[in-house]
């Protein structure tokens, strides 16, 4: 038991925190409005992160949300428009550390910017609304915080105003998330107009006594309007159909905000999907319903998405866009963790939210190291970066890190969350899933290590001059690395974590 | 299944209305080509100049300020009419019925304050104005 009692509402404790320092960087901006104090902004953004993530654990270690005997049960806020459980808490941590690593990044990347104030409000209200995903647990909450979430990220995307890249991807970026946006809002609201409902609980009662009594009439307009949901988690999760902005969009955007897009934005728009479809469409019920069985879609999904990620991945030039197409098919493995639920087993769920958390160091890590290459200016192909290992062993072995754990070698972080998919896949019943993990997984070693072999054994095609160590970039990078690896050991803790939080959601 | 027919069948009559009203023009229109059919308005002004016209940024930041207030508005109108009973009811605390409220209200302000510090409110400049200050100084 807590020693304090603390209010209701200070359960969004991590939320609420994330928004404050976006506010405080407006005030500062407002005050100082021309300021390029790199220092005081970033390190306000950061301390906020990390104030977040503090308070996010510490809520997750005494029990806030938990069920049993220890726990508080989970805290529904607001009629239960939001809802603080385990799941929640373990997502916004990974917002969280995703947000402090970027603003650490970002301190360096983003020297010389003119828009300093402005970029880090932007990321800290996105931030804001991405934890706010996590906690959400209404058809509008979540709607509101997605847009939260997404609309500070095109601006992010096109902050670098003078480069035409960063326009570009901006401008697809929005193009496609209003469409997808569109396509959501249609779902939600047919939805509604099939239960009557928009909270995630009520509509799970209401469709469990239409499928009880039989008096349920529209089974095929809710079959639709779920469809549609899921258009719009593929969008933000970048999974097939809506994967193909997140090439273009993490190209050209600052590569701390494509760290920050693929990695915290992937994770929220997955809790999303996740309560949405374990809370909300009850199995049994929805399927008696609308007569498919909706694991089905995801099993489709996951396959596609993981297949397409990768052997797009596999082809390209650009080292920037083959980790846009790898982080297209770790949607795809995290997918499992939906395709699985037919099962009723946590572990497969479980094994997705592992898998998000650990990708959330080491795919942030990597982003950050291009980022660290843009700085330098080595170039954007497999070829610029030839022979980088002498110049910075230091980060080159991070990268390294990242690479074989992105792979999923033992023993990184990477290689744990990969074979708890595999096993949670096979219990399932799913083996074309599981298959496909591993024929995918085989194939990504193939392009990581070209990029590891690139770094440490191809020659360098010119003299390269020494290169500089900016000390926010090589904290985060070298942050992100110790967690990949150190994540494995404190893998306990976080396993239990993740599969208390799947098997509440599921129970 | 019976529903899926029903949302197929929509979908097709959806598509089949407005391609049979094509095809059927199609084929009882008469064809009388002329140059000014293809005028831009057939039966209006002459257009002068082209579409691509540059409007000023600022008509978007004060329709976006604007926004932001009606819906302020729109907010604070239904609170404003159930602010007096929640006041003399004992379910809530006056800190509980006003808080929310002024809170916010106070991040709108920031917003606005923000806006304000950063130009969005000061009418642009065309580029002769600029010039002009530019000398006067």
């Amino acid at each position: 038991m807590a020693v304090v009692e603390l209010p209701e509402w200070a359960a969004l404790a991590p939320v609420l925190i994330l928004a404050g320092t976006a506010l405080a960087l407006f005030v500062f901006d407002s005050i100082n409005p021309r300021s390029t104090n790199r220092t005081v902004l970033a390190g306000t953004a950061a301390i906020g992160s990390l104030v977040a993530l503090g308070v996010a654990v510490w809520f997750t270690v005494a029990g806030v949300g938990a069920s049993g005997l220890e726990g508080f049960g989970a805290i529904e806020l607001f009629d239960g428009q939001l809802v603080v459980d385990q799941m929640a808490l373990y997502f916004m941590i990974i917002v969280a550390v995703v947000t402090a690593l970027v603003s650490v990044a970002s301190y360096d990347y983003m020297e010389g910017h003119t828009y300093q104030a402005e970029y880090y409000s932007l990321v800290m209200l996105a931030a804001t609304g991405m934890a706010t995903m996590a906690a959400a647990n209404s058809l509008v909450t979540i709607l509101i915080a997605l847009e939260l979430a997404s609309l500070p990220s095109y601006a992010l995307v096109a902050i670098l105003k003078d480069n035409r890249g960063s326009i570009e991807a901006g401008l697809k970026y929005f193009l496609i998330g209003a469409l997808s946006s569109a396509i959501f809002v249609y779902g939600i609201s047919l939805v509604y107009g099939a239960t009557g409902y928009l909270q995630l609980d009520a509509i799970a009662t209401q469709l469990e006594t239409g499928a009880a009594d039989g008096e349920f009439a529209y089974g095929g307009l809710l079959g639709l309007g779920i469809l549609m949901l899921i258009g719009g988690f593929a969008f933000k999760t970048a999974s097939v159909p809506f994967h193909f902005w997140a090439p273009e969009a993490y190209e050209g955007a600052p590569a701390p905000i494509a760290a920050f897009l693929s990695s915290a934005s992937k994770a929220a728009g997955f809790v999303i999907a996740f309560r949405v479809f374990t809370t909300a469409f009850p199995l049994d019920a929805t399927s008696a319903l609308i007569g498919v069985d909706w694991t089905l879609a995801f099993v489709i999904l996951a396959i596609v998405t993981m297949t397409v990620g990768n052997f797009a991945a596999a082809t390209q030039q650009n080292v920037k866009r083959m980790l846009a197409y790898s982080s297209i098919g770790h949607a795809g493995y995290a997918l499992i963790g939906l395709a699985g639920l037919g099962a009723g087993s946590e572990l497969v769920m479980g094994a997705a939210m592992m898998h998000l958390l650990v990708y959330g160091f080491m795919n942030t890590g990597a982003f950050l190291f291009v980022a660290l290459a843009e700085h330098w200016g080595v170039g954007r192909t497999f070829e610029d970066y030839n022979g980088l290992g002498q110049r910075a062993p230091v980060a080159c072995f991070a990268l390294v890190i990242f690479m074989f754990s992105l792979a999923g070698i033992p023993p990184l972080g990477g290689f744990w969350s990969k074979y708890f998919l595999f096993t949670g896949a096979i219990e399932a019943g799913l083996l074309v899933v599981a298959a496909a993990l591993i024929v995918n997984s085989a194939l990504s070693l193939y392009y990581y290590s070209r990029l590891v072999k690139a770094v440490w054994f191809e020659e360098p095609p010119a003299a390269r001059d020494s290169l500089g160590q900016p000390t926010g970039l090589y904290a985060a990078i070298v942050f992100a690395a110790v967690m990949t690896v150190v994540l494995l050991p404190g893998f306990g803790p976080v396993v239990e974590t993740a599969l208390d939080a799947a098997a509440a959601m599921i129970a | 299944m019976n529903d899926w027919i029903a949302i197929g069948a929509l979908a097709l009559v959806g598509l089949l209305i407005p391609l049979g009203m094509m095809a059927v023009s199609y084929l009882l229109r008469p064809s009388v080509p002329e140059t000014s059919k293809r005028a831009t308005y057939e039966s209006g002004e002459v257009p002068t100049g082209g579409t691509r016209i540059r409007f000023n940024i600022q008509y978007y930041m004060v329709a976006l300020l604007f926004l932001v207030f009606d819906i302020e508005t729109v907010l604070l109108f239904p609170w404003a009419v159930v602010y007096l009973d929640a006041v003399e009811s004992d379910a809530v605390s006056l800190f509980e019925i006003l808080a929310p409220m002024v809170a916010f209200v106070v991040i709108l302000l920031i917003g606005l304050a923000w806006a304000w510090r950063n130009g969005a409110v000061e009418w642009a400049q065309t580029t002769r104005q600029v010039d002009a200050e530019g000398n006067r100084s």
